[in-house]
């Protein structure tokens, strides 16, 4: 009698499919209500649009190395909107509108370097000091809090001095001075996961070591390790924008937002009649670099109130 | 006996991201002057909501949508009551603390962890007994005064006296203007026409946007050394403190006072939950399983405590707990609860020797006996989930009494012997 | 006897670090040809490039690193840091000259990027999902996302160019003449201090002139850091069981807030507030080149750029230091507050 009586009349949802494919569709639904993420993922796929389709919308003058902008001339003096250049010149004739289109390809190309090799050495990093804990944990921690001591500009440009200029060297800059964060998020995740009886169930039944690892640990602890990725994207293409900035990144006539920029340091105040003369120079690779940023950091946001544990069951 | 507070059919929601939980589905509860009310049920069927609807203290993002919660605190206010769901917030506040106090399961975490007990439980005093405060520091000020003391101290001691009398000056002004508005909402209580109505709304108004405080005196508090003459008042303040905390049994009270919660002991920190909730001696007291978390050893020790307060300090106490045993030893009446409705209330006696509804049948006949040999009985099924409750009565799934009509209609809270109610179709229509 | 061990168990952490930081500044050093590292002991600015190998045999760039490391940290304890081509004087020097401009900036900036900081989160989760909190999320959003460097220009570009107000550098030419004079008493090297020291208001107001537009253009940056984490440890205090307890005591809730909630909410953001005042030190390097203003940031950026070597191992074992240092003053102001720790 109980039990017949039991299943009738409760009208539950039973949900079919995998536990982790729901719980992936009930964040993205999570994550799609609130409008902060849309437009986010607007900006951020405006900016993929224009790095994967620059051959078509900004033809290379020179195609083996389509990073070189174009410039007709070499009067230096900036030239404003036209339709020749529709977003005006930088000095030296550089047309802004390839550099915008180009340069959203570079900074995809060094945000994705940067955090897919942070990402690899942080997960294996993080996997040994986690899992082994012990003498390697604090080691690896020490490491990681030194690295942490100091700020990363500075170090980044101290970097940069011994390794010589160029973008070459602003990745790998980027690379090794990241490391610590993501190490430090696979490790406590680790840590968490380590812990829990299914781990236990896994060795009892003689499971290697690296096995646990690959099968059980690593899939539960990707996750806030992607997380931070996503978040970070942002900030690490900020800090090479400003390294470009300094001058200790790409060559002039090369298509990075930040090396724009600094073109325009003599031209922020125009001649007296029009003291506004150069806004477009200061106002459109800036404003590029920050629409980027902004996109990556509203999603990265977004993601991180989605699967805040607290804030998940509301 | 008379009535102390009730609810009428109250109804509470929750609006949250999966739907709308129906927590509260007509919870109608009556506490007298004097007694001991148990209100028993599983976790997560709606005591705790209950009560913090009773204060308005429900938690966002819940929402108390119908229903009514009168109380009878004054002896003018026998015959009719006041509707406080319909009252201002600053009304509320003015309740809480002083004639409704509640007491809380996990003591460790309901006080603050940065402030001195002596702080937090002197906030009681310092919210609803300013007035008492400051006239005993007043009085003390004026014993100081009158000895013979050196110039400059002096000067100080009557700047502090008069800054403390016109505090008080301005805080007896708010009070009886208070007072005047409250008796003209009283009055008006149960006059619904527009006029009325348009009435109340401005009392509720004018009394939420009256200000307590003299000018000067706020401003002076913020002031950098000046504001010490505050301390004054703190310590009359502390005087209090320590001896309430000496009356609930707390060992070294002067010490205690100048620590800090993390310091003492979980039976200690309930026991300072109790003081704080104690201190300006309310009507009714509401303990939330405050013993659920605890040895239990300090659990009888509360529980005597509670009892011996009851005779000394408090009116009324409304009790909730889930433990069957302690509603025998100190409930005089209780109601049973199933997900969001009452489902029996009765004096103690009635329900362990007489439970009428099958839900309480099924709770008593679970409890393990000592001679019991074989399986344990249990209640089949489980507590549904509100957001989508069953229709009806909404122990029906469960029921092994069901009938057609239960999953039709809520049944309704019927007295089927005097002082004993049940809402079961059990017991309509002259059945059984 | 716990909060003691708590102070020596942080200062030995911090000997720790500071020795690890040195340990891997001096690898980046060794990145570095021995060609270039000459010129850290090198007294006047240039040298003959045939003189080049001898001076590498003579100072030892070519011996195995363990040596080179504690030969280098000897020289560090004995004060020798070597010859900064940019600042054109020993390193020590230019760190006296470099480092009050950049600590004036800090010094105004923090407090009131703290304030800031604090005033708009505490509204933001008071009124939460009110039109003013989302105001206050997306400015916050929008101000963690600007670049340094696009901000200031921007900032100049409208007032000083279009407005005329808030120009660069740190004292317009009058002024510096009178500092450079002979009349000038340089006490502490900040401008505004030395200002009120001399007597000179002029020069007070005209350095606070100067400074004020970077430091706005670092409070809209850096305030949205604190604003977002004030916000969120509210939102995490008001959840907490006391808050219920201080409801049901009757507190108004304007009480609530102050007193409860805040002080709780504040401790995250104390320990914050020196990351940002570290961080603030490091990021000058842009905000110093825009605004034109001689601290050790814009030192450090001509440093990096003309391949300055004494300067810039300098100055980032200096920025390890502040920052270690200021972790652990943070630390302890921490203990002092928050009496679990005081208390045990």
């Amino acid at each position: 009698m109980s039990s017949e009586v039991l299943t009738t009349d409760i009208k539950t949802k039973r949900p079919s499919g995998h536990p982790g494919w729901n719980e992936f569709v009930f964040s993205m639904k999570r994550l799609f209500k609130n409008p902060l993420t849309i437009i986010g993922v607007v900006i951020i796929l405006f900016f993929v649009v224009l790095a994967v389709f620059a051959p078509i919308l900004a033809p290379p003058p020179r195609p083996h190395n389509p990073f070189l902008m174009p410039h007709k001339g070499w009067q230096i003096q900036p030239t404003p909107p036209s339709a020749e250049n529709p977003l005006g010149t930088l000095p030296s004739q550089y047309d802004i509108l390839y550099g915008v289109i180009w340069g959203s390809r570079n900074a995809f190309r060094i945000g994705i370097a940067v955090v897919a090799a942070n990402l690899l050495v942080g997960l294996i990093l993080g996997s040994i000091a986690g899992y082994f804990g012990g003498i390697l944990d604090e080691i690896v921690m020490r490491i990681a809090d030194i690295f942490y001591a100091i700020p990363i500009l500075v170090m980044a440009m101290a970097l940069v001095v011994a390794l010589g200029r160029g973008l070459k060297s602003v990745v790998v800059v980027l690379i090794i001075l990241n490391w610590p964060t993501y190490t430090r998020v696979v490790r406590s995740e680790i840590l968490v996961v380590r812990n829990m009886d299914y781990i236990l169930a896994a060795r009892a039944s003689g499971a290697s070591h690296l096995r646990i690892l690959f099968k059980h640990v690593l899939p539960n602890s990707i996750f806030s390790a992607i997380i931070v990725a996503s978040m970070n994207v942002g900030v690490t293409v900020l800090i090479a924008a400003a390294l470009s900035f300094l001058g200790l990144g790409s060559d002039s006539g090369y298509a990075d937002w930040g090396a724009m920029v600094a073109t325009c340091r003599n031209y922020i105040v125009g001649p007296p009649e029009n003291r506004l003369a150069y806004w477009y120079l200061v106002f459109i690779p800036g404003f590029t670099i920050a629409l980027f940023v902004l996109g990556w950091n509203l999603l990265g946001d977004a993601v991180r109130d989605v699967f805040d544990p607290r804030m998940r069951r509301r | 006996m008379e009535k102390l507070i009730e609810t009428q059919d109250l109804y509470t929601d929750f609006f949250t991201f999966e739907g709308v939980v129906k927590a509260l589905n007509g919870v109608s509860v009556v506490v007298n002057e004097g007694e001991t009310y148990g209100l028993v049920g599983e976790s997560g069927c709606g005591k705790s909501v209950t009560v913090r609807s009773m204060m308005r203290i429900v938690q966002t993002p819940g929402k108390i949508v119908d229903g009514k919660v009168v109380i009878f605190f004054r002896a003018e206010d026998r015959s009719r009551g006041i509707d406080i769901l319909k009252r201002s917030e600053t009304y509320m506040t003015s309740l809480r603390g002083d004639s409704i106090s509640m007491i809380f399961q996990e003591a460790s975490t309901s006080l603050n962890p940065v402030l001195s007990i002596g702080f937090q439980v002197g906030e009681s005093f310092n919210f609803h007994r300013r007035a008492q405060m400051l006239e005993e520091t007043i009085q003390d000020l004026e014993k100081e005064l009158a000895a013979r003391v050196f110039f400059l101290i002096r000067g100080w001691k009557a700047m502090q006296r008069a800054l403390f009398r016109r505090e008080l000056a301005v805080l007896r002004s708010y009070e009886a203007e208070i007072d005047r508005i409250d008796h003209e909402l009283y009055e008006i209580e149960n006059q619904n026409d527009r006029k009325s109505l348009h009435r109340k709304v401005l009392l509720n108004r004018r009394r939420d946007r009256l200000r307590e405080k003299s000018f000067l005196v706020e401003f002076l508090k913020r002031f950098p050394f000046i504001s010490y003459y505050q301390r004054r008042e703190t310590k009359t303040v502390r005087r209090h403190v320590v001896e309430l905390l000496r009356s609930l049994g707390v060992p070294n009270p002067d010490r205690v006072v100048d620590s800090y919660p993390h310091e003492l002991s979980g039976g200690m920190q309930q026991r300072i939950v109790i003081a704080i909730a104690l201190a300006c001696h309310p009507v009714l007291l509401i303990a939330d399983e405050p013993t659920s978390n605890l040895d239990v050893t300090i659990q009888a020790q509360i529980v005597d405590l509670i009892k011996q307060l009851k005779q000394t300090k408090i009116s009324s106490v409304l009790f909730i707990t889930h433990d069957l045993g302690l509603v025998a030893e100190i409930c005089d009446r209780a109601s049973v609860m199933y997900a969001g409705d009452i489902s029996e209330t009765a004096e103690v006696r009635e329900i362990f020797h007489n439970p009428l509804h099958p839900y309480t049948q099924g709770l008593l006949r679970s409890v393990p006996k000592i001679k019991q040999a074989d399986q344990l009985n249990t209640i089949p099924g489980t507590v549904p989930g509100l957001v989508n409750p069953p229709s009806g009565c909404r122990f029906n799934p469960r029921c092994p009494s069901k009938m057609d009509i239960c999953a039709q209609e809520k049944p309704l809270l019927i007295e089927h012997s005097p002082g004993h109610w049940v809402a079961c179709y059990l017991y309509t229509d002259g059945n059984k | 006897m716990s909060l003691l061990n708590y102070i020596i168990r942080r200062l030995l952490f911090m000997i720790l670090v500071l020795f690890g930081v040195s340990l891997l500044v001096f690898s980046v050093l060794m990145l570095i040809p021995p060609g270039m590292r000459v010129a850290a002991y090198v007294t006047s600015e240039k040298i003959p490039p045939d003189q080049i190998e001898a001076m590498i045999e003579l100072y030892g760039l070519n011996d195995p690193a363990p040596v080179q490391y504690f030969r280098w940290l000897a020289r560090i304890f004995r004060g020798d840091l070597g010859f900064s081509a940019t600042a054109e004087a020993p390193v020590i020097e230019g760190f006296k000259k470099f480092f009050p401009i950049t600590l004036e900036l800090v010094l105004y900036s923090t407090p009131l990027i703290i304030l800031v900081g604090i005033w708009l989160g505490t509204t933001g989760a008071v009124k939460k999902d009110k039109p003013a909190d989302h105001a206050i999320r997306i400015l916050a959003i929008v101000g963690y996302s600007l670049p340094t460097f696009w901000l200031g220009l921007l900032l100049l570009m409208f007032f000083y160019g279009f407005l005329g107000i808030f120009p660069p550098g740190i004292l317009s030419v009058k002024g510096g003449e009178v500092i450079n004079a002979a009349g000038w008493n340089r006490v502490t090297g900040l401008i505004t201090i030395d200002a009120i020291i001399n007597w000179r208001w002029d020069i007070f107001l005209d350095a606070l002139y100067h400074v004020a537009l970077p430091t706005i253009n670092l409070i809209i940056l850096d305030s949205a850091l604190i604003m977002r984490l004030m916000r969120s440890s509210m939102l995490e205090a008001l959840g907490q069981d006391y808050v219920r307890t201080a409801l049901a005591k009757g507190a108004p809730s304007r009480v609530v807030y102050h007193t409860h909630v805040r002080r709780n909410a504040l401790l995250p953001v104390i320990t914050i507030s020196g990351v940002l005042f570290a961080g603030l030190m490091a990021g000058m390097v842009i905000t110093e080149t825009i605004f034109v203003r001689k601290g050790i940031g814009w030192w450090m950026a001509r440093a990096a750029l003309q391949l300055d070597v004494p300067a810039i191992m300098f100055n980032v074992l200096f920025l390890g230091l502040i920052f270690v240092g200021v972790n652990l003053i943070v630390d302890l102001i921490y203990a002092a507050i928050d009496p679990r720790i005081r208390l045990g």
